[in-house]
């Protein structure tokens, strides 16, 4: 294993019923880089970060992390391995039934058992302050957030295990553009914080050209392309390019 | 250019009719069976996913010692909350046993026996599985509606991620009350049957406290209470597992939800009244 890569998929492939969502995905994330894979809505983006996750397991290919294969549904190493990363969902996935401080204490408090009530509201305090969001924020139920407020809280209770690896699903889809600006700042500004690897799937170029330092297209089942924003601007790939530009047609066809 | 006439195809042999019935007929029955037999084969694999979901729970038992505090939070949304419609019910079963044996009886059993009617009748059977099919009804299409929404909504993929498995987290919980409460709600329950229809004998019925005690106490055979409590904790585990089960299995959107609801109720139902059979014909 390359020890500059934390996250390898090989060969991953993956199909629901009659559909082959991932046929051939080949992908090496490099340790403390942000990665941003761009694909069609349905093109299995969110199906590739559940899998360096742990919760979906390939059909065929692995997925290596650190060294390990979490793929071989040896329940321990996904476990272990899951305990370093942390992900933001398209939703959010907030608990419903628990207001926001509780959303962030819940995973803390099970698995940090050192820390008191004081040490666990410190904690929230502090999360909040990281997402810029007020203290006063953490009696606050789910139901009555914002979509861009729910994605920040989302984000919250994943930084607040402190991860290595953090995964974005989404992270500005149904955002205005205001709101996904300040999640891209909040993206580059945990990297900077935290100093994690990020996976972004999104399709949403502004924030890719923003937060990516590589790019990875996903198309039919199959990353076709892997690059620097710079490098996605100026590639001849008429799909990556059809894609950024947002033609409905490839490049010849659509002239 | 003129086309080649093809040959005329040759004229298919000519079967008997009573051929052609049996044909028609065995094609229908093979279909038929083959319609059967993928219904009771996808029927016995889902009791075979409920039977792992099961022992998957109990594999986490211990957990429970550890987080006591989630298991007393679905006790008493499961066990208190029910408290005021179990008692309702029950009430009134025991009003209508009373009333209902007292003109089956007229001319034929005295009324000393009203009492006996009343106790065997809701301690063997209407106590355990009509506040089981009443519980089935609110407990079990809620934990189905809510797990269902939590799979929609990706909760318990967070979980999952978060490291916090929703099988010691969310299911033992409502597994371990489910199996501690209904039990105590049947208590409850026959102590107001039994309210119920003495209520009804001394003020409707006419007939005295002492009449009635008197038929409670005859035939009374603590051995009834024993397997009717076995019966509560036995149902009480169907309903939070099909609740569970199907709030796993929900499909998407709020018609999905609102169908794993409508299922747990009709499985828990089913299974309940099956159940009550086997224990029957087992403890007597």
């Amino acid at each position: 294993m390359n020890g500059e890569h934390l996250i390898e998929l090989k060969h991953l492939q993956k199909s629901f019923g009659p559909q082959k969502v991932l046929r051939d995905v080949n992908l090496e994330i490099r340790r403390g880089e942000t990665m941003v894979i761009i694909g069609t809505s349905g093109g299995g983006k969110s199906v590739i970060l559940k899998h360096c996750i742990g919760l979906l397991q390939p059909d065929g290919g692995e997925v290596v992390v650190d060294g390990k294969v979490i793929s071989s549904n040896k329940y321990i190493d996904v476990t272990t391995i899951r305990k370093r990363m942390g992900m933001l969902f398209q939703g959010a996935a907030l608990f419903d039934s628990m207001n926001v401080g509780e959303n962030i204490k819940f995973a803390v408090r099970e698995h940090e058992k050192q820390h008191s009530e004081a040490d666990l509201d410190r904690i929230v305090a502090e999360t909040l302050h990281m997402i810029n969001l007020n203290p006063d924020f953490r009696f606050k139920m789910p139901s009555e957030l914002s979509g861009g407020m729910k994605k920040r809280l989302g984000l919250a209770r994943a930084i607040a295990l402190k991860p290595e690896i953090l995964l974005y699903d989404e992270p500005t889809t149904g955002l205005d553009p205001i709101t996904s600006d300040v999640i891209n700042d909040l993206i580059i500004d945990m990297q900077a914080k935290l100093g994690a690897t990020n996976i972004v799937v999104t399709h949403d170029m502004v924030s890719a050209y923003k937060i990516a330092d590589r790019i990875a297209m996903l198309l039919d089942g199959r990353i076709i392309f892997v690059g620097t924003p710079e490098e996605t601007r100026a590639t001849s790939n008429p799909y990556v390019q059809q894609f950024i530009l947002g033609q409905r047609k490839l490049g010849a066809e659509a002239e | 250019m003129e086309s080649i006439p093809s040959p005329s195809p040759t004229p298919p042999p000519v079967q008997p009719i009573w051929a052609l019935i049996l044909d028609s007929l065995g094609g229908q029955f093979l279909r038929l069976a083959a319609i059967l037999w993928d219904s009771l084969s996808t029927k016995i694999a889902k009791v075979g996913e409920v039977v792992l979901l099961f022992f998957r729970i109990l594999k986490r038992a211990p957990w429970f010692f550890v987080n006591p505090s989630l298991t007393l939070e679905q006790f008493i949304r499961i066990g208190v909350s029910s408290l005021p419609l179990v008692m309702v019910i029950s009430f009134f079963i025991g009003a209508v046993s009373a009333v209902q044996a007292a003109y089956q009886f007229r001319g034929f059993v005295p009324s000393n026996y009203l009492g006996t009617a009343v106790c065997k009748l809701v301690v063997i059977e209407s106590g355990p599985v009509l506040t089981a099919l009443v519980l089935a009804g609110r407990v079990g299409s809620a934990i189905a509606a809510q797990i269902g929404t939590m799979k929609e909504k990706e909760e318990l993929d967070a979980m999952t991620v978060l490291d916090l498995d929703p099988l010691r987290y969310l299911a033992l919980p409502r597994l371990i009350s489910g199996l501690l409460a209904f039990p105590l709600l049947v208590i409850i329950s026959d102590c107001l049957s039994i309210i119920g229809g003495w209520i009804i004998t001394t003020l409707v019925l006419k007939v005295t406290t002492a009449t009635y005690v008197f038929g409670l106490r005859f035939l009374f055979q603590p051995y009834d209470v024993v397997i009717s409590m076995v019966k509560a904790m036995v149902f009480g585990g169907i309903v939070v597992l099909m609740g569970y089960y199907h709030g796993l299995s929900a499909g998407p959107g709020a018609k999905g939800v609102g169908q794993a609801s409508m299922k747990s109720v009709v499985s828990s139902c089913m299974l309940i009244l099956i159940v009550d059979f086997l224990i029957v014909y087992i403890a007597y």
